[in-house]
């Protein structure tokens, strides 16, 4: 499926006192996409949203929304609304007057407010609400009634900082699922940021991964975890273990002083890489028909899976199994060419 | 009922300790016995006669006699005696009608074939469960004497005659009228007009200057803490300093600059061709004058007040509004001004109380002036308190300045009542954090 793009930045860079906060990322993203910033804390997630929502001037770069520069557009005529990690509501109203703000703002008519408030109250299944005063409901109402208030304008972009983040874990689990619904119920496009990795690779169509003001990688969930392409997001997107290697040849690499077969290629002769090899892919077999050997030392069960570590050289390797083997066995390390992912070296994209 | 429990209590209420005797509680019979004894010996007598000049209020006045003055009776220390009299029987009430429940609740556990408490159980008893009551028996005798005694004593001056030139003692004896004070109040045309007037602009002055000190506060403070600002804490701490000096200070220096014909204002205002004002002479320009200084003074504690609400208020708040396109005008209307009213309330109700009896400003300003001469012993700019403080200090009108201070009593006390019941609902709905 095809779609437009919806909005664009280019070079796009703020800085606070000196210090780069964004450090000129370019990113496209088209309409009805559910994309997410993700990041660890501090990385400018918020300030790049921020930006998109006209309540920080960049210091550098344009920002195109379906092909206009809107740089110097306020944030109310933007068609981008925004839902505010602490809600911001309007303690001192009840929960139509919260929907109903910008409504009476724009003095739309008595009757067409009305209606509209209903339909939003209708979608966030908050329906005889109207009245209730705002303190008084539960965190996952209130961050309803947020969305409502940010959807009631038919914004074509809804920016979300961490909706979700003052919710438990259960909550949170409930509402991701039904952010998902809304989004594809009302079809527009869901700028979303969060700092964890499991929500983001649930939630989104695109995952933008950043750190340091810089994007590292953007790509579909499931791209972002099987094909990393720095070491920052191999670490930061799951549980790996990254090796330093040498890529040969095409589809030849070698590491922990041995040559393996794998489906990566491009690379010059020689070069030294990073390899990832997810700890979920690696085998436990019987030492001699194995690719490594190592001694097991240490187990921790996890639930679904034992997580054990495994000495081979000077390598410690993290492998998750369902047999459980004892501290201080001898075993045998085996995974197939696909399970080895081949990176660039260097810890991460700099500028 | 049992036997037991009849006749030990009809016998303590014959005489306290009677009932306890019978049911074998010696010592506690013979205390109980030996206080009502005392009681009747020693103080009765005393007790009766000054609840009767309470009554009288004195029937022989002071005279004249061969060039030597006679002492009469003195009313109001004969008041005064009749009070405490009345609080000590109260007291004694109180003993008897605990000893008569004592001796009833023992006369039923024999009728019930307990156990009838030893002296120490009862001491026991005493001091594990009455310990609380024990620790604020003093303060409750305190409070009796030195609060209620002084308040029973200026409601009941309301009901008397108590005044200048005829009834003051040691001179003259003063006399019971009833509700005739409250009465004259309203229908003599002098004193009715003195009071409307002056209630009207009591209320008038405490509503204005709460009012203007409130939103000229509120205006600096949203100025100060607008982003656009620089050096914040200077502004803060250049507004703030007419109210870190004494107030009665900067009172006085204030009554010399307004002051008429030698005052810098007037000087200025004249040599710039504005003429003079007759800031404190005329009622309008006097009654302006009490609110200006009282906003120059009042206004840096609203201010630093409500800049502490201001940087309360969460700033995705107006975010979130300008997103939906409000302008700074209707962000202030209606998200700055609802947020700082629901947290200030309160504070604003008591600043209207505290103005209705801002006796300190009016007195040191105007001295209530200018006078007016259709009022009683009252001028322009007095409000209620400065018209008691002459009507008791300068023209010894007791009788009416007791009438007037019930009536203060019983509004400051609705406000304060009302402010009370909203504090706690504002509490409870928890509107700013
Ligand atoms: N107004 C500001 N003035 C100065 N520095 C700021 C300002 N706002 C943000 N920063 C700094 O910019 C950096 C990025 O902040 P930002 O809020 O974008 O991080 P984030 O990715 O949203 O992090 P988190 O996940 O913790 O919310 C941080 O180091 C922060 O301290
Ligand atoms: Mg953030």
């Amino acid at each position: 499926m095809l779609r437009r793009n919806i909005i664009e930045l280019r070079n796009l860079t703020k800085s606070y006192n000196d210090t780069v906060v964004v450090d000129a990322i370019n990113l496209l993203i088209r309409e009805n996409e559910f994309i997410t910033l993700l990041g660890p804390s501090g990385c400018g997630k918020t300030t790049t949203l921020r930006m998109i929502g006209g309540f920080e001037d960049p210091n550098d770069g344009d920002i195109f929304f379906e092909g206009t520069r809107i740089n110097n557009v306020p944030p109310y005529k933007r068609n981008i609304n925004t839902v505010f990690q602490k809600y911001a509501l309007f303690t001192h109203m009840n929960v139509y007057e919260n929907i109903a703000f910008g409504l009476r703002i724009k003095k739309v008519p008595n009757d067409e407010m009305k209606k509209r408030v209903q339909r939003m109250l209708k979608l966030v299944d908050l329906e005889g609400f109207e009245k209730r005063h705002v303190d008084s409901l539960s965190g996952g109402q209130q961050q309803r009634v947020a969305i409502a208030r940010a959807l009631v304008n038919e914004p074509k972009v809804l920016l979300l900082d961490e909706p979700l983040g003052a919710l438990d874990l259960k909550l949170r689990k409930e509402m991701q699922i039904e952010l998902m619904d809304m989004q594809k119920n009302v079809g527009i496009t869901f700028i979303y940021v969060t700092h964890d990795q499991e929500e983001a690779l649930t939630m989104s169509d695109t995952v933008v991964v950043m750190n340091n003001g810089v994007i590292q990688q953007v790509g579909s969930p499931v791209d972002i975890y099987n094909e990393p392409e720095n070491r920052f997001v191999a670490d930061f997107i799951g549980e790996s273990n990254i090796l330093e290697g040498i890529m040969h040849e095409d589809f030849l690499v070698s590491f922990s002083g041995r040559k393996f077969r794998c489906v990566d290629k491009g690379f010059s002769k020689d070069e030294p890489v990073d390899v990832v090899i997810r700890p979920e892919d690696i085998d436990v077999t019987s030492p001699e028909d194995a690719d490594l050997q190592g001694v097991v030392s240490s187990v921790v069960f996890k639930g679904v899976h034992y997580e054990m570590l495994v000495e081979s050289g000077d390598f410690e390797y993290m492998i998750q199994s369902t047999d459980m083997q004892p501290v201080g066995a001898g075993i045998g390390l085996k995974f197939g060419p696909e399970d080895i992912h081949v990176m660039k070296r260097g810890s991460d994209n700099e500028k | 009922m049992g036997r037991h429990s009849k006749r030990a209590g009809a016998l303590s209420i014959l005489f306290m300790g009677l009932g306890q005797l019978y049911n074998r509680q010696i010592i506690k019979g013979c205390i109980l016995a030996v206080a009502e004894a005392l009681y009747i010996i020693m103080l009765l007598p005393y007790t009766l006669s000054c609840i009767k000049g309470l009554v009288t209020l004195g029937d022989t006045p002071q005279r004249m006699v061969n060039g030597k003055i006679i002492q009469g009776d003195h009313s109001i220390f004969m008041m005064v005696y009749g009070i405490i009299a009345i609080i000590v029987l109260f007291l004694f009430v109180v003993l008897y009608i605990i000893n008569v429940r004592d001796a009833f609740k023992v006369g039923k556990n024999r009728d019930e074939k307990k156990k009838v408490n030893s002296y120490k159980d009862s001491l026991r008893n005493l001091s594990e469960k009455g310990f609380v009551y024990l620790l604020l028996t003093p303060a409750g005798v305190f409070t009796l004497f030195l609060t209620v005694v002084p308040l029973a004593f200026g409601v009941m001056i309301a009901f008397t005659n108590y005044s200048s030139p005829n009834h003051l003692p040691p001179r003259s004896l003063v006399d019971w009228v009833g509700f005739q004070n409250f009465i004259n109040l309203f229908q003599i045309p002098s004193l009715g007009k003195t009071f409307a007037g002056i209630a009207r602009w009591t209320l008038i002055w405490a509503f204005l200057s709460t009012f203007t000190t409130f939103f000229v506060g509120l205006v600096f403070a949203v100025i100060i803490n607008a982003n656009k600002i620089v050096l914040k804490k200077f502004w803060r701490s250049i507004f703030i300093l007419p109210w870190a000096v004494p107030g009665f200070i900067s009172i006085l220096i204030m009554r010399n600059m307004f002051n008429g014909q030698f005052g810098p204002i007037n000087k200025y205002l004249t040599s710039i061709g504005i003429g003079a004002v007759p800031w404190l002479a005329e009622p309008f320009w006097a009654q302006t004058t009490c609110i200006l200084v009282n906003l120059w003074l009042g206004f840096p504690y609203y201010m630093a007040m409500m800049s502490g609400v201001l940087t309360g208020i969460p700033r995705d708040l107006y975010e979130a509004a300008s997103i939906e396109g409000a302008n700074a005008r209707q962000q202030f209307f209606q998200i700055t001004l609802p947020m700082v009213l629901f947290a200030t309330a309160p504070l604003v109700i008591n600043g209207f109380a505290y103005n209705f009896n801002n006796f300190t400003l009016i007195y040191l300003l105007t001295n209530g002036n200018p006078a007016n001469n259709q009022y009683f012993y009252a001028g322009h700019t007095d409000i209620l308190l400065s018209w008691l403080y002459k009507l008791t200090l300068e023209q010894n009108q007791y009788h009416m300045a007791a009438v007037v201070s019930i009536i203060i009593f019983v509004f400051i006390t609705i406000i304060s009542a009302f402010n009370y019941m909203r504090t706690r609902s504002f509490k409870e709905e928890d509107m700013v954090q």
